[in-house]
């Protein structure tokens, strides 16, 4: 019988390579590390705003921007501008999220030049076309329809957002509802673009095979004339803990499992015990012998999976515990997660053997995280963004190793709420679980088919 | 699959297919590739890359739902899970618990024809995870409790992706209703009946018959010497005795003589409408112009169908497409999701009217060379990973019989012409060797029909 050993600490962990970071008189910055291994080049360009940007009830403003910056910019219509990343195998994509405007792209590194000519051009000269615009809004609200005809999984944590934030900004439907799309006009992207877009927003990381010297004056050239955004970036607050408990039911009437998850706020992206609380997390409901998935899947085969998982962000974003299970099931399972949670925040679970196995395997993985270039470029960008030094790399093995008994308690306490304290949110059949599931605390009940992600 | 939790690095089928002609030959030598083949018929085929201290091992077990039959659909995938709930010299769950415990993290996926094993760990951890991957080969144990647990697992993942999913439940129905007697037919994740009655025996025929040392062919990659890997598979894979090996399918799925229909009626808001045409084996010569002819009709917002469906015609709000690599001939699928408001004839017809195009008029200059550029370019994102360099000369290895042909895939995608798309089109892309499913949704009624 063999033992369950710790490895022989056999990781060190990453360290950030060489890179140029410059930084351009209208405010944009630039960040420039070579790779030569294969001949791509990969890049990330980050705007400050994202769905932060949207105006009052408009969500998806700047989701729909997004898609409309590919639809044609420059010299070319949505065609011609598909069609020329295309024909050189070159990918190029813009899409919106909670905190910024993102567009990723990758080509092979003899199109460099096409690459930088499109990527100035979606941001400096999109075509914006309104007939573009209906087409994408009328796609999106579509979109979500279909979303709640597919993996129900997928679309949860839109609903405990929502659930848990209520009307602070992380609690926003990135992409939009089909209540907030049906309102959105042509004018209120161009207005978000006129207002929210500009070069001191712009990060841009680049990886890959070029010559720093040389894409520093290509980039520099590209975006140096652009002019900056006419507001200042939007600013979000901390969001406040939920005390109590507070339960949502989404009514998916024939649901063969239901779709349940535990939530409260978190911690933000700077959080110093990063990486104690990355380990306790691995050990709640992060791998696979997780307490979490230990309970709900290997011993009782109650889910295909169960986790615990944090969204970090500028400011604390959720901590969620997520999982399904068959309808008849749904109690069993609920009460088995509240039950293992209960446990973990008391201290039954973790112990200095399950520390050392958390350590290594978190280290193990880490270096598996930063192997490509766009991973690097991605890895750069939110460097920058966040605020963040490159020690939150190169320190993080470092930190892992020294991760006590002591820091898993602190943690736990700090980041976790008491079971007393969840925002949960249950999809699934309404009145096969309705009666069983109001003992977790006072309900509010809403249908998938609502056309909003909340009742409120 | 037997977790989505760990789903980090895994590429899709689609672009695990994308291996093509790379024009350029920066860090791909193939004479760094070597293999061996051990006394009892394993293959180990080791590529040494130094970029991060870390490796990934995929173990090829030629096995899939092709091999099952009826009372017996779905043991393929429920192997992959068993295969991590002990042997007879460990516990269940002690597999993961030690792994994990040294920094190493897997998973699996089975498809209609292999089922493969995935590790990713540290390299010093190199000796452990080939010994316990050589422990679960020899003695895989069947505990009934552990089966008993497991069962429900593969119940609920078939939840997750079938029944509460509209797509995967509408594909279950087209799958089936397009082979008449080729195993391919089976769903993967298997019948609910037979998830609810395989028996222990079952589980134990089938794993001696196909967990065979010579029915494996294990790919390492990363920063590993081909020496160490050889001499510990020497260790701990070459004692494991060779079995007879599996009967061959003999069944050849019999030409379809006619388009075929079947209708699933649901509780949604969204029509769903779906092709699935009889196409072609992996080792086809003719699989490198299917692979290009599929990019060109459905691969990205400047494909074909998504111009003239969603872009124009406005009849759906997206098309996709799927083939995957196979011992046998299997489907070339498209998918189609209409507003909820949709039209499902209208997009039937629009669908139809594009594809006889491509037989009739075959493809432009310019969507030829640019499927060629994408092929090239995802063969470079292909490879940029250990996981992914490891999924392609495995890939390589059993459906092409020789991981080398990975290095010699460019001239073949090069050689690719547009008569050649023209003619796989009228050969393939007809309606009669078609199968339509249609998903119709139902409010509030759910399998009453309207």
């Amino acid at each position: 019988m063999s033992a369950v050993q710790a490895g022989e600490s056999p990781v060190v962990g990453v360290r950030v390579p060489a890179f140029e970071r410059v930084v351009l008189g209208n405010g944009a910055t630039l960040l420039l590390m070579e790779r030569h291994d294969i001949p791509l080049v990969g890049f990330q360009a980050i705007l400050r705003g994202g769905a932060l940007g949207d105006a009052a009830g408009k969500w998806g403003t700047a989701s729909l921007l997004a898609g409309l910056l590919e639809k044609g910019a420059g010299k070319r219509d949505a065609y011609a501008f598909a069609d020329a990343s295309a024909a050189v195998g070159g990918t190029l994509g813009a899409d919106a999220g909670l905190e910024a405007l993102t567009v990723s792209g990758e080509f092979l590194a003899r199109d460099q030049a096409l690459m930088i000519e499109l990527l100035a051009d979606l941001l400096q000269r999109p075509n914006l076309d309104a007939a573009e615009f209906e087409k994408l809004r009328e796609r999106q609200i579509e979109f979500i329809r279909a979303a709640k005809d597919g993996d129900l999984s997928a679309i949860l944590p839109t609903y405990g957002a929502a659930a848990l934030f209520k009307d602070h900004p992380y609690g926003r439907p990135v992409s939009g509802s089909e209540t907030s799309l049906a309102k959105l006009t042509h004018a209120d992207a161009t207005g978000y673009y006129r207002d929210q877009v500009g070069a001191d927003r712009l990060i841009i990381s680049m990886t890959g095979d070029f010559k720093s010297a040389d894409m520093k004056k290509r980039l520099t050239e590209a975006f140096g004339g652009w002019a900056k955004a006419k507001t200042a970036a939007p600013v979000v607050l901390p969001p406040a803990k939920v005390a109590g408990r507070h339960v949502l039911l989404v009514d998916a009437p024939g649901a063969a499992q239901t779709y349940f998850l535990m939530s409260n706020v978190g911690v933000n992206r700077k959080y110093p015990g990063r990486a104690p609380l990355d380990v306790v997390n691995t050990l709640f409901g992060g791998r696979f012998t997780s307490m979490l998935n230990s309970e709900l899947r290997i011993k009782s085969g109650l889910t295909y999976g169960a986790r615990s998982q944090l969204v970090r962000p500028t400011q604390p974003g959720q901590w969620q515990i997520s999982t399904y299970t068959r309808t008849d099931a749904t109690v069993q399972a609920a009460d088995l997660a509240l039950e293992t949670f209960g446990k973990f925040k008391q201290g039954g679970g973790i112990d200095a053997a399950a520390l050392d196995s958390g350590k290594t395997y978190v280290l193990g993985q880490f270096p598996t995280a930063l192997e490509t270039s766009p991973q690097w470029a991605r890895q750069l960008a939110e460097l920058e963004f966040y605020g963040l030094e490159r020690s939150y790399v190169d320190g993080y093995g470092p930190a892992l190793a020294a991760v006590t008994m002591a820091d898993v308690t602190r943690v736990s306490a700090e980041v976790y709420p008491a079971a007393d304290d969840l925002v949960i949110v249950f999809i699934g059949d309404a009145a096969k679980i309705r009666d069983g599931i109001k003992k977790y605390g006072p309900l509010t009940e809403m249908k998938l088919t609502d056309p909003a992600f909340s009742r409120l | 699959m037997k977790s989505a939790l760990l789903l980090t690095g895994l590429l899709t089928m689609q672009s695990v297919m994308a291996a093509a002609p790379p024009k350029v030959s920066n860090g791909l030598d193939p004479a760094v590739v070597q293999s061996v083949t051990l006394k009892n018929g394993m293959t180990v085929i080791v590529w040494p890359k130094h970029d991060i201290p870390n490796v990934a091992l995929y173990n090829f077990v030629k096995v899939g739902s092709r091999n099952e039959s009826p009372g017996i659909t779905g043991l393929a995938h429920f192997f992959e899970h068993m295969m991590f709930n002990g042997t007879a010299k460990r516990e269940p769950g002690e597999f993961d618990r030690i792994m994990e415990g040294q920094g190493a993290s897997n998973n699996a996926y089975t498809s209609d024809d292999v089922t493969v094993y995935q590790d990713w760990f540290p390299k010093a951890t190199l000796s452990t995870i080939i010994e316990l991957e050589a422990d679960r080969l020899q003695n895989l144990a069947f505990v009934p409790k552990v089966v008993e647990s497991e069962r429900q697992v593969v119940y609920s993942e078939r939840r997750l992706r079938t029944e509460d999913d509209n797509q995967g439940k509408l594909m279950e129905q087209v799958q089936a209703t397009a082979f008449v007697a080729h195993p391919y037919g089976n769903p993967t994740i298997g019948w609910p009946s037979d998830i609810q009655s395989w028996r222990i025996e079952d589980l134990q025929q089938f794993f001696k018959m196909y967990y065979a040392p010579n029915n494996c062919t294990m790919v390492i990659v990363g920063d590993v010497q081909p020496q160490e890997v050889f001499a510990l598979a020497r260790e701990h894979l070459e004692p494991i005795p060779a079995q007879t090996p599996p009967l061959p399918i003999r069944t050849k799925e019999p030409e379809q003589l006619g388009e075929r229909r079947v209708t699933v009626h649901a509780e949604a808001q969204t029509p769903l409408l779906q092709f699935a045409y009889h196409s072609l084996a992996a080792a086809d010569p003719e699989m490198p112009a299917l692979e290009l002819m599929m990019r060109i009709l459905a691969q990205g917002d400047s494909s074909r169908l998504h111009r003239a469906l969603v872009e124009q015609d406005k009849v759906a709000i997206a098309v996709d497409n799927f083939w995957q690599e196979g011992f046998d001939p299997g489907l070339s699928w498209f998918f189609l999701t209409l507003p909820a408001d949709g039209d499902v004839a209208k997009a039937e017809a629009a669908f139809t009217r594009e594809i006889a195009k491509v037989a009739e008029s075959g493809v432009t200059v310019a969507e030829l060379a640019k499927a060629k550029s994408l092929v090239i370019a995802d063969f470079w994102r292909g490879l940029a990973t250990i996981n992914g360099k490891a999924q392609q000369l495995g890939s390589y290895a059993v459906f092409h019989g020789d991981q080398r042909k990975l290095f010699d895939a460019p001239a073949t995608y090069e050689k690719v012409t547009s008569e050649q798309i023209k003619a796989l089109a009228a050969k393939i892309l007809t309606i009669n060797n078609r199968t339509v499913g249609v998903l119709v949704p139902v409010m509030g009624e759910a399998g009453e029909g309207p």
